[in-house]
């Protein structure tokens, strides 16, 4: 898939130094959100006049009690998973490596219109990589501990719905729609995707209270459930997939050979003993196996559709123990071995069912939902089976939007501030860390540049220095001559290429050519030059032709200087290129190395422009950073 | 009047019937042309032989560079070839050869990776030295996708989609005709020129071309003769003319045109090779060779108009040259990739195993390969990514 690879190396020590620093720096601000939020949430209730904090106490309600079971079952156990999530995002590979390990890997079978649409997060994810694996961590770590310290009222559901929608996201764009428009599709092997059951939990917990006092929630969601598990039946039953066969011309069936991969990875010990001795068990019974599977996804299912009270909690306490077995023996917890970004589908499965049963069988008699004033708590909301505290003051309060304006009023704002409660400020302490995520993010999204890092990793440290460029009389692909002196005014950025090169000098070529394009009007007062590196292939011809090939005849700052044998040599022996001339058919080796030269004529920068892997990510990478350089020796001149 | 209308509504189903009769006139694909041998060949010349085989040995087409070979005439022996590859660029694309005749070659650079341009470099001594500084367009992945006038030193290139012309050596080039302005020219149209397959130029210096035919009886052979093209191939046997040929090969040596051509498709399929006498443009043709549905691997030409073709499954066939008949070799040794045919009727096989060259000998009557020569190439795997 084009674009999505940024063709660094998953550890590259650049990147991952610089993706921990970015976590640890954004850490720091997110731990200051918090104290910031909860000093100055302390002193407003300080600060607060009595009269007003004893009426705020009013209608405040045991809110933690009020919530339903299921409720409470999906908000914690979503919250902790996408905290769990976070942490796993903050692997030092991840940066770099998600886009290449993760999403290709699993876009890979997928249609083409989902590869396209996948390759699109994926080349966003690598032209940034850093502010985009941070941007993940925080806004996964942000929406967990925002499900886990928000019971109920607004921010409750609002969370509920962050985590529906970032679900999503991630569904489509992190596991390619969960495969299911892939082949092999299969419940054992996580589908339809275990975010998809984020985005369901995060549904129901957006929903109102009013909702969970029936048990028709419940109902429903176990009928969703109950067609899923005959519908993954009805797959799992479907021959010519693989799943009956252990083994199959001597090669393991689809389910064995799904085990054995995952035993590859890296792990403890004891776990690959039990995923060896099922692959085992698999590859001689796999008939069996199979059948068993399909047995009790389809029996699961009729129970759960169906609802029958007398069965119902044996299908439930069974689909427990099946996806525990399945997450241990199939799925292998999910998050081990290269890049685990969740512990795939076997868990949030069973929270969700968990939750619909417990939101069928334990019906909250009345629900307690607090209704302070909701002009002092925007957290609240009425629960409808609950008696109104503060009817008497909604009577008297006027109409929706005047009670809104009066809400936004400065006064009414601190107040609300000084007498929320600690959910509540916890709450907006969690989306503060969401917004830290994002906002690099999306401010990096609006720079149509790359970020540099990739071109830092392949170049290493640039070297600032600061002495005169040394003198040369070439000529330029149209013939005109060219020296240092006919560029002083301007900022050259000045590399040495083989006209006749196969991979990395076109690749370099474009990296100069996008560098231009980045510079907007400012590149008329840019200079981008390039000197001829093969000691055979040197000649005008070549330059002219080189230029024509990558579409640079067009771009009227671009430079293709050439000479004399003799000349060339005593400009590179003064730039320090080597250029040696390789046997056997090969190409000429030359040193890659790009200056940045300011328009008094001093050389300021030079680094190692070897373009690497070459990919998209790695070549606009390129082009910022030469942009950046040029920039600023403009803005110094 | 209602008769007159009934008769009417007869007449003009009957002329629907037969307009729809006339377009369902049964169309048959025609078979698709002979795949061109590779550019792994020997070149003959009154200053000795040149050949260029791939090597390295490597999955990833980019480590695979093609090497240059010579053997001067009169050489023997253990070190009769040298390795005169042109330096300063990656040739992994492919090296095509443009000889005059004497000591002087011309190589074309074919594109390969992110190069769509072909760099040339001549040489005049046997290799020992390369001049550059001239380059054409992309050159077509046939063999005979350059050719250079012997006496002028004017260039001939096939593109994709054109040929081009160059009367400065190489540093500037013109258009010489589209593959369309061909198949739409007389001799193009009684052809049913479908692509074009090979660059000359006639002893005489007049720019020809060929191609594949879908029409049968024609062989597409096309000489520039006052801006026009003219058909100049061989008239074809009655054993050949009811079979789209496709010219394989077209060159120049000797002071006379030597053709390839590949007549039929499949296991029906037979190759021809085809000479002009010398001083004039008269063609004779070989027997046919019935290919069993074997591909011509590698076609080179030798002193005299010695053919010799490296068919797959490891096949040879040798033609000492007009009126003689092919000759079956022995199984060929492993990994050969041309036949350089000489005069005395040796013949040597040329082998790449990695990035060692093997020279097997046979004899006319030999039954089996002798090694001659080994060369040790220093590949520089990677050096192009």
């Amino acid at each position: 898939m084009p674009g999505m690879n940024s063709g660094i190396n998953a550890n590259d020590p650049t990147v991952t130094a610089a993706f921990r620093a970015a976590l640890a720096h954004q850490g720091l601000l997110a731990l200051a959100i918090v104290v910031l939020i909860a000093l100055l949430w302390a002193a407003s209730k300080a600060w607060l006049p009595a009269r007003a904090q004893a009426s705020a106490g009013r209608g405040a309600g045991p809110a933690w009690s009020a919530e339903p079971d299921g409720r409470r079952l999906l908000r914690i156990g979503f919250g902790l998973l996408w905290v769990f999530d976070g942490i796993l995002q903050a692997q030092p590979a991840m940066a770099a490596g998600l886009p290449s390990q993760v999403i290709q890997p699993t876009a890979a079978s997928s249609p083409g219109w989902v590869q396209h649409l996948v390759n699109w997060g994926g080349t966003t994810w690598s032209y940034h990589p850093i502010q985009a694996g941070a941007a993940a961590v925080w806004i996964q770590v942000g929406i967990g501990v925002w499900l886990l310290v928000a019971p109920a009222g607004l921010w409750s559901r609002a969370a509920g719905l962050v985590s529906a929608g970032w679900g999503l996201v991630v569904w489509a764009f992190g596991e390619s729609f969960g495969g299911i428009f892939a082949p092999g599709l299969s419940w054992l092997f996580g589908a339809p995707g275990a975010v998809l059951f984020y985005c369901l939990a995060g549904v129901l917990v957006a929903l109102p209270l009013t909702a969970w006092n029936s048990p028709r929630l419940g109902r429903g969601v176990l009928a969703v459930m109950g067609t899923f598990f005959l519908g993954m039946a009805v797959l799992q039953a479907w021959p010519g997939r693989g799943f009956w066969q252990g083994t199959s011309a001597h090669q393991p069936g689809s389910l064995a050979a799904m085990t054995q991969s995952m035993a590859q990875t890296n792990q403890p010990s004891a776990i690959v003993g039990w995923i060896n001795a099922f692959t085992a068990f698999d590859e001689a019974h796999g008939f069996a196996v199979n059948l068993f599977v399909v047995i009790a996804l389809a029996a699961i299912g009729l129970a759960m559709v169906t609802a029958w009270r007398r069965v119902l909690f044996p299908a439930v306490a069974a689909t427990v123990v099946l996806c525990l077995a399945t997450w241990v023996l199939v799925q292998d917890f999910g998050f081990f071995g290269g890049l685990g970004t969740d512990p795939n589908s076997m868990i949030p499965i069973v929270l969700v069912i968990a939750g619909g049963y417990l939101a069928l069988t334990r019906v909250p008699v009345a629900a307690a939902e607090p209704a302070p004033d909701p002009a002092r708590n925007a957290d609240a909301e009425p629960a409808a089976a609950a008696p109104e505290p503060a009817a008497a003051s909604e009577q008297a309060a006027p109409a929706p939007s005047g009670r809104w304006r009066a809400r936004l009023r400065p006064a009414a704002l601190y107040q609300s501030f000084a007498t929320a409660t600690v959910s509540s400020v916890a709450s907006v302490s969690a989306l503060g860390v969401v917004i830290l995520g994002a906002a690099p993010m999306a401010a990096a999204q609006a720079n149509t540049g790359a970020s540099t890092i990739l071109a830092q990793s392949l170049s290493g440290s640039v070297a600032p220095m600061d002495y005169p460029a040394k003198d040369f009389r070439l000529t330029d692909q149209n013939g005109r001559t060219v020296t240092p002196a006919t560029l002083r005014g301007k900022v050259v950025l000045l590399t040495f290429l083989d006209p006749v090169c196969t991979s990395d000098c076109p690749l370099i070529a474009q990296e100069f050519r996008a560098a231009g394009q980045l510079l907007g009007p400012s590149a008329s007062r840019v200079e981008l030059v390039a000197i001829a590196a093969n000691p055979v292939f040197y000649q005008r011809v070549y330059t002219e032709a080189f230029t024509r090939q990558e579409g640079l005849s067009q771009v009227p700052n671009w430079r293709f200087l050439t000479g004399s044998s003799a000349t060339l040599r005593q400009v590179w022996a003064d730039y320090g290129i080597d250029s040696e001339v390789e046997p056997g058919g090969s190409m000429v080796g030359h040193t890659e190395v790009a200056y940045v030269i300011d328009p008094s004529g001093n050389v300021r920068e030079e680094f190692e422009d070897d373009p690497g892997p070459g990919t998209s990510a790695t070549q606009a990478s390129y082009a910022a950073m030469l942009a950046g350089a040029a920039r600023q020796y403009l803005g110094a001149s | 009047m209602k008769r007159l209308g009934l008769l009417g509504a007869v007449i003009l189903a009957v002329t629907a019937l037969a307009a729809c009769s006339t377009q369902q006139t049964r169309v048959t694909a025609a078979p698709p042309p002979a795949p061109p041998p590779s550019l792994a060949l020997s070149l003959d010349s009154a200053a000795g032989t040149w050949a260029t085989v791939q090597m390295g040995g490597s999955a990833a087409d980019y480590n695979n560079f093609w090497q240059l070979f010579v053997r001067p005439a009169g050489a023997s022996g253990a070190d009769s070839w040298r390795l005169v590859t042109p330096p300063g660029m990656a040739d992994n694309g492919g090296l095509l050869l443009a000889g005059t005749g004497g000591r002087s070659l011309v190589t074309g650079f074919r594109p390969s990776q992110l190069i769509t341009f072909s760099p040339l470099t001549s040489t005049s001594d046997d290799g020992a030295h390369w001049a550059t500084g001239a380059a054409a367009a992309g050159l077509s992945d046939v063999p005979d996708a350059l050719a250079v006038a012997a006496g002028s030193g004017d260039l001939i290139a096939l593109v994709p989609g054109a040929v081009e012309l160059s009367r400065s050596g190489g540093s500037q080039w013109t258009a010489l005709a589209r593959t369309r302005s061909v198949a739409n020219s007389a001799p193009g149209r009684a052809c049913g020129l479908s692509a074009l397959t090979a660059v000359a130029f006639s002893p005489a210096g007049i720019p020809m071309v060929a191609g594949a035919c879908t029409k049968v009886g024609a062989a597409g052979i096309f000489a520039l003769d006052a801006g026009q093209w003219q058909a100049a191939g061989p008239a074809l046997p009655a054993s050949l003319a009811g079979q789209p040929v496709t010219v394989l090969r077209l060159t120049t040596s000797g002071g006379r045109q030597l053709a390839l051509l590949s007549a039929g498709a499949g296991s029906a399929a037979t190759v021809v090779a085809a000479w002009t006498a010398i001083g004039s443009g008269r063609w004779q043709l070989s027997p046919g060779l019935r290919t069993g549905g074997k591909q011509v691997l590698s076609a080179s030409f030798g002193p005299g108009g010695a053919a010799g073709l490296v068919l797959s499954g490891g096949h040879g066939e040798v033609l000492p040259g007009p009126g003689s008949t092919w000759r079956g070799l022995p199984a060929l040794p492993s990994g050969s990739q041309v036949l350089a045919v000489g005069a005395g009727g040796q013949v040597e096989a040329l082998a790449s195993r990695g990035s060692i060259l093997t020279v097997w000998a046979t004899g006319a009557a030999s039954s089996g390969w002798v090694s001659e020569q080994a060369i040790n190439v220093p590949i520089q795997y990677g050096s192009s990514t």
